[in-house]
C-alpha cells in the first residue's frame, strides 16, 4: 500500500491541492480530502480497454495506430472541422491540439463556449478585476456568490477559500465574514447566507443596474421592487457592498447563461468597478472544468483569442455566436468533429448532437460517455491527475502542475495528439 | 451596369462561403478573377457563382450586383463597399455590409446576424427580418454603427444596435432583448415592442412605439411629450452612467 499526499483533484476549477491518495495493487482504493464528485472520479471505473470504431453501426475494437491513422485522414479530409472540447486535459495537450488546427485549417473551441464564455466576452469590454483566490482567503469580510451554488457545484469552495476559511488578516474569519447569496431560488448556498436575495428568473441585469444606481447616490429613481426584490433590500446589499473592508464577488451559469448573458457581466464588472470607489471589491467567475481556464490561457498565448478560433482561413478569427461549436453545429457548419475531453452529447442541445451524428464524429476519452453514442471512432487515455500529468489553471488564473499517481498502458492526450500531429505534419509535406 | 450573380447548386449547402470580394468597386473596369473560401478551402468565385455582366461601368456608383439563388450561407458580402448598389434577391448570411462607408444595399428576403456591423455611411434596406446584432460593434468594441441608415421591414433579435454610436436604425417589427445596449449616439427606432431597452447607455435617442417589457429601472420618467403623431413617455438614462440618453417610449412594464 503507497499514500500520496498534495494530489490535486483533476474535476472543477477549484483543483484542491491537498488530497491524499491510498494506491495498492495500482489502484487508487481511497482519494481523502475530497469531495464528492472529486472522490468518484479518482476512484471511477469502467474505463474503455482500447479504441473503438463503429462499422456498419457495430462498435469494433481497433488498435491505436489505425484509430491515428483514421482520424489524421477524416480531419485532412474535412473542409471546416470542428475541434471542441479541451477543458479536460492539461495545457501541454492543448498547445499541440491548436498548432493541429492550424495545420488543418479548422475551427478550435474549449467548452468555456457553453459556460463562462460570455463572462470573457464582458472581461473584453470593461477589463476584470480579479484577484487570486488566497487573497479572498485571507482578507475579503464580505463573499457575494451570484447564480451559483457551490455547496453542490463547487463542493469544498466556501471551506478552503472563502466562508469557513481561516483569513490571516481576519481576527475571527467565521463570524466577521457576511455572506450574500443572490439566485432564482432557494438553494443550499443560500441556506448559509446572511442576506438571500431572491431574483425572478432573468432580472438579474435590473438588478445589478439598481445596485449601480444605489451605490452612485440615485436610489431615487429606483422602483417599490426590482424583479422580485424590494427596494429596502437593495439599499441594504448595497450599504453591505459599501462598507465591507474586502468584498469578493463570485458568479456561476445563474448570471452567464441566462437573458442578457455577457451584458449581467458587464454589468456587475462595472459594479465591482463603482464598488471600487469605496472599498476593496473583487470579481471571480466560478470556472467548472478543472482546466478551462487552462484552455482560455493556451488559446489565447497562442492565438491571441481565449476560445472559438477560427483557423479556416489561415489567420485566427474570433467571433463567438458565429465561430463557437454551437453555433457551428446548430447550422451544420463543419463536416467532422473531433471531441477532446468533454461531452458534448450529454451537454448540446438536440439539434448539434444530431449533426454531429450525421458527420464523423471523434471522440478522444477514457471513459465511454454520450457522446460515445453518437460518434464514429473513440480513443481512450489516460486520465490527468491519475495516470498522466501535466498543467493546470485554477479559476483564478493560477498554474498548478497535476502530477499523476500511477503508471498505466494508456497513452496520454499529449502522445496520442503529437501522434495525430507528426502524421499531419508528413502529409503536408508530401 | 449589372452583375447578376446566381449561387450555384452546392453538395453541401449549409458549409459558410466567406466571399467579400463582392462588392461593387471590384467590378468597376476590366474584368478579373476573385476567390470565395469555402470554409479551409480557396475556390474561384466562378465555382459558388454563375456570374453575368451587362455593360460596363467605369465609376462605382454605375456598379449594380443582384445576388439570385441561396445565398443564405454566404457572409461578408458588400464589406467595405464604398458605393453602388447590391441587391438580394434571397436571404442573406452573416456580416452584410460589415464596414460599409456608402452605397445602397437591398435585401429581398431575410438577413443572418451582424447585419452592418460598424457601419460608417450608406444605407441597407432589409424587406424581411434580421437576426441578432443589427448595427452593432464586434466583439469587445467600444463603437458600433457610426453613421448611415439601416431599415428593417420585419423582426430583428437580440442586442440591435449594441454599441450605436451615430446614423439610424429604425426596425419596422418587434426588436428583441437589449436593443441599443451600450448606445453612445445615434437614433434607434423600433415601430413594435422590445425588451429591456438601452440598458447602459450613455447618449443617443431611442424610440419605441411599441411596448417595452421589462423596463429597465435606472432611467426617470421625465413626463410625456407629443412627438409626430404620438404621445410618448420621456426617459433620461441611463443613470448607471452618465444618463444623457433619452427614450421615448409609447407603453411600458417593469418587471417587478
Amino acid at each position: 500500500m503507497r499514500i500520496i499526499e498534495d494530489m490535486v483533484c483533476p474535476f472543477c476549477g477549484c483543483l484542491c491541492d491537498d488530497v491524499i491518495l491510498t494506491i495498492e495493487n495500482d489502484m487508487i482504493i481511497a482519494a481523502d480530502n475530497c469531495c464528492t464528485v472529486g472522490n468518484a472520479k479518482f476512484l471511477g471505473k469502467k474505463r474503455l480497454k482500447s479504441p473503438i470504431i463503429k462499422k456498419d453501426g457495430v462498435w469494433e475494437q481497433t488498435g491505436y495506430d489505425e484509430a491515428i491513422q483514421y482520424t489524421v485522414d477524416t480531419l485532412l479530409d474535412a473542409d471546416r472541422p470542428l475541434m471542441f472540447g479541451w477543458s479536460g486535459t492539461h495545457g501541454e495537450a492543448q498547445c499541440i491540439g491548436i498548432h493541429m488546427n492550424e495545420l488543418i485549417g479548422g475551427v478550435i473551441d474549449s467548452t468555456t463556449s457553453v459556460c463562462h464564455g460570455p463572462s470573457i466576452l464582458a472581461i473584453q469590454e470593461v477589463g476584470h478585476p480579479g484577484c487570486t483566490l488566497g487573497q479572498v482567503k485571507n482578507r475579503a469580510d464580505l463573499i457575494i456568490y451570484w447564480g451559483c451554488n457551490p455547496v453542490e457545484g463547487h463542493p469544498r469552495h466556501m471551506s478552503r477559500y472563502t466562508v469557513y476559511a481561516d483569513g490571516y488578516f481576519l481576527q475571527n474569519s467565521f463570524k466577521e465574514r457576511k455572506v450574500i447569496v443572490v439566485d432564482v431560488r432557494e438553494t443550499e448556498t443560500a441556506g448559509i447566507a446572511d442576506e438571500f436575495v431572491r431574483v425572478k428568473p432573468g432580472g438579474d441585469f435590473a438588478v445589478i443596474s439598481a445596485l449601480r444606481a444605489i451605490i452612485r447616490g440615485k436610489g431615487d429613481i429606483i422602483p417599490e421592487s426590482v424583479a422580485g426584490v424590494s427596494r429596502e433590500q437593495l439599499v441594504r446589499v448595497a450599504e453591505l457592498c459599501k462598507t465591507c473592508k474586502f468584498g469578493a464577488l463570485f458568479f456561476g451559469l445563474g448570471l452567464t447563461m441566462v437573458k442578457g448573458k455577457y451584458k449581467n457581466i458587464s454589468n456587475a464588472i462595472e459594479l465591482v468597478d463603482e464598488l471600487n470607489r469605496h472599498t476593496k471589491f473583487t470579481l471571480t467567475p466560478m470556472r467548472g472544468h478543472w482546466n478551462v481556464y487552462g484552455s482560455n490561457e493556451v488559446f489565447t498565448w497562442m492565438t491571441g483569442y481565449p476560445y472559438a478560433v477560427d483557423f479556416c482561413r489561415g489567420v485566427a478569427f474570433y467571433n463567438p455566436g458565429e465561430t463557437s461549436a454551437i453555433d457551428i453545429l446548430a447550422r451544420k457548419e463543419c463536416d467532422a468533429c473531433l471531441v477532446v475531453a468533454s461531452d458534448p452529447g450529454a451537454h448540446f442541445p438536440r439539434a448539434c448532437v444530431e449533426h454531429m451524428k450525421d458527420i464523423p464524429t471523434i471522440v478522444i476519452d477514457p471513459f465511454q460517455t454520450l457522446t460515445t453514442t453518437v460518434a464514429d471512432l473513440q480513443i481512450p487515455v489516460a486520465v490527468t491527475g491519475i495516470d498522466a500529468e501535466g498543467t493546470a489553471y485554477r479559476m483564478d488564473g493560477i498554474p498548478l502542475k497535476v502530477k499523476k499517481a500511477l503508471d498505466s498502458n494508456y497513452p496520454s492526450d499529449t502522445e496520442i495528439l503529437s501522434k495525430m500531429y507528426e502524421k499531419m505534419l508528413e502529409v503536408q509535406w508530401q | 451596369m449589372k452583375v447578376i450573380m446566381e449561387v450555384r447548386e452546392r453538395h453541401r449547402p449549409n458549409l459558410p462561403i466567406e466571399a467579400e470580394c463582392i462588392v461593387p468597386k471590384n467590378f468597376v473596369g476590366p474584368e478579373r478573377t476573385f476567390y470565395v473560401w469555402k470554409g479551409n478551402k480557396k475556390l474561384d468565385i466562378r465555382d459558388v457563382f454563375h456570374i453575368r455582366r451587362d455593360g460596363h461601368a467605369n465609376s462605382v456608383d454605375k456598379v449594380e450586383i443582384i445576388i439570385r439563388g441561396d445565398s443564405s450561407h454566404i457572409k461578408r458580402i458588400g464589406e467595405y463597399m464604398d458605393g453602388g448598389r447590391i441587391t438580394i434577391e434571397g436571404d442573406i448570411g452573416m456580416h452584410c455590409g460589415n464596414f460599409m462607408s456608402d452605397g445602397v444595399i437591398e435585401i429581398m428576403g431575410s438577413a443572418d446576424s451582424w447585419l452592418g456591423r460598424e457601419m460608417n455611411g450608406g444605407k441597407i434596406i432589409c424587406h424581411g427580418d434580421a437576426a441578432d446584432y443589427v448595427g452593432s460593434g464586434y466583439r469587445g468594441e467600444k463603437r458600433g454603427m457610426k453613421g448611415g441608415t439601416i431599415e428593417i421591414m420585419g423582426d430583428v433579435g437580440d442586442f440591435a444596435g449594441e454599441t450605436l454610436a451615430g446614423g439610424e436604425i429604425v426596425i419596422h417589427g418587434d426588436a428583441g432583448d437589449m436593443p441599443g445596449v451600450d448606445m453612445k449616439d445615434g437614433i434607434l427606432v423600433i415601430r413594435g415592442d422590445c425588451s429591456r431597452a438601452c440598458g447602459n447607455m450613455t447618449g443617443g435617442t431611442c424610440t419605441v412605439l411599441g411596448t417595452v417589457h421589462d423596463m429597465l429601472p435606472t432611467f426617470r420618467n421625465e413626463g410625456t411629450e407629443q412627438r409626430g403623431e404620438h404621445v410618448l413617455t420621456k426617459f433620461s438614462g441611463d443613470h448607471i452612467s452618465r444618463g444623457l440618453g433619452t427614450l421615448y417610449i409609447n407603453n411600458f412594464k417593469y418587471m417587478d
